[in-house]
């Protein structure tokens, strides 16, 4: 998650790992069959907690993980499936409420808020056909403001 | 005498002819949209998941932006501790990222 890498300093982050949206028993996707990722939706806690332990290790996935409860509490308090972004403030109050994924669940907005207050992060583009070394890494944030 | 009870034969076709076009015309748009989801799904079987599965969601939550974030208990990946939305909020920003595996 390259936002992660980029904000983590700036901005905590946590992910909560909710009701499957695309389970075999359920709505099932093509691409899922394809990239073996084939769970029946939990019908309790271990399972639920079995596929987001299978979810992180899978990708060595670095962002700070909580599951939700089998009464999918954070999922109603937050509508949050299938899948939704969040930015709460240092007040605790919503900063960014994001669309209902996947149609308009987009990162960018959430990128765009954190590089409103803390800088842009540019990153090194391609190595160049030259053989050169790529530019040097922007992975610093470009500048920072005085939070609000 | 002119039974003013009976509606003249050329009305009654009228009506039936817009109601014909009425119902042709909703089919078309609804077939049109069926197309137009199925498009958008992946194929006609997604697009009845699709209207099975996720549109009751569409419209789910009415939080907005200023408003208090709401808490919740979560498991940590061990499933033996536990801790709340509202403990990770008050230092810095916090990004929720909710989503799952499939």
């Amino acid at each position: 998650m390259q936002i992660f890498n980029d904000y983590h300093d700036h901005a905590d982050f946590l992910t909560v790992y909710v009701r499957e949206a695309h389970p075999t028993d359920e709505w099932q996707m093509k691409s899922n069959i394809k990239d073996d990722v084939c769970y029946a939706q939990p019908r309790s806690l271990s399972d639920r907690l079995a596929i987001a332990n299978d979810f992180t290790k899978r990708f060595s996935y670095p962002v700070p993980f909580g599951v939700d409860d089998m009464n999918n509490a954070a999922n109603d308090a937050y509508a949050a499936w299938p899948e939704r972004l969040y930015i709460i403030d240092e007040s605790g109050k919503i900063a960014y409420r994001g669309g209902m994924g996947p149609f308009n669940y987009n990162p960018a907005e959430v990128r765009a808020w954190l590089a409103g207050r803390y800088g842009e992060v540019k990153h090194p583009e391609e190595k160049p056909a030259d053989g050169n070394p790529p530019k040097a890494p922007g992975a610093q944030p470009a500048k920072t403001e005085a939070q609000t | 005498m002119v039974d003013t009870l009976c509606t003249p034969f050329s009305r009654n076709l009228a009506v039936k002819k817009i109601s014909m076009w009425i119902g042709v015309s909703l089919g078309a748009l609804l077939l049109i949209a069926f197309v137009a989801l199925s498009v958008m799904a992946g194929g006609p079987k997604d697009a009845l998941y699709m209207v099975r599965y996720a549109l009751p969601h569409m419209h789910r939550g009415n939080l907005k932006v200023g408003d208090s974030a709401p808490d919740a208990k979560l498991f940590a990946l061990n499933g033996t501790e536990t801790f709340h939305v509202r403990q990770r909020t008050g230092g810095k920003p916090l990004v929720l990222v909710f989503g799952s595996f499939t």
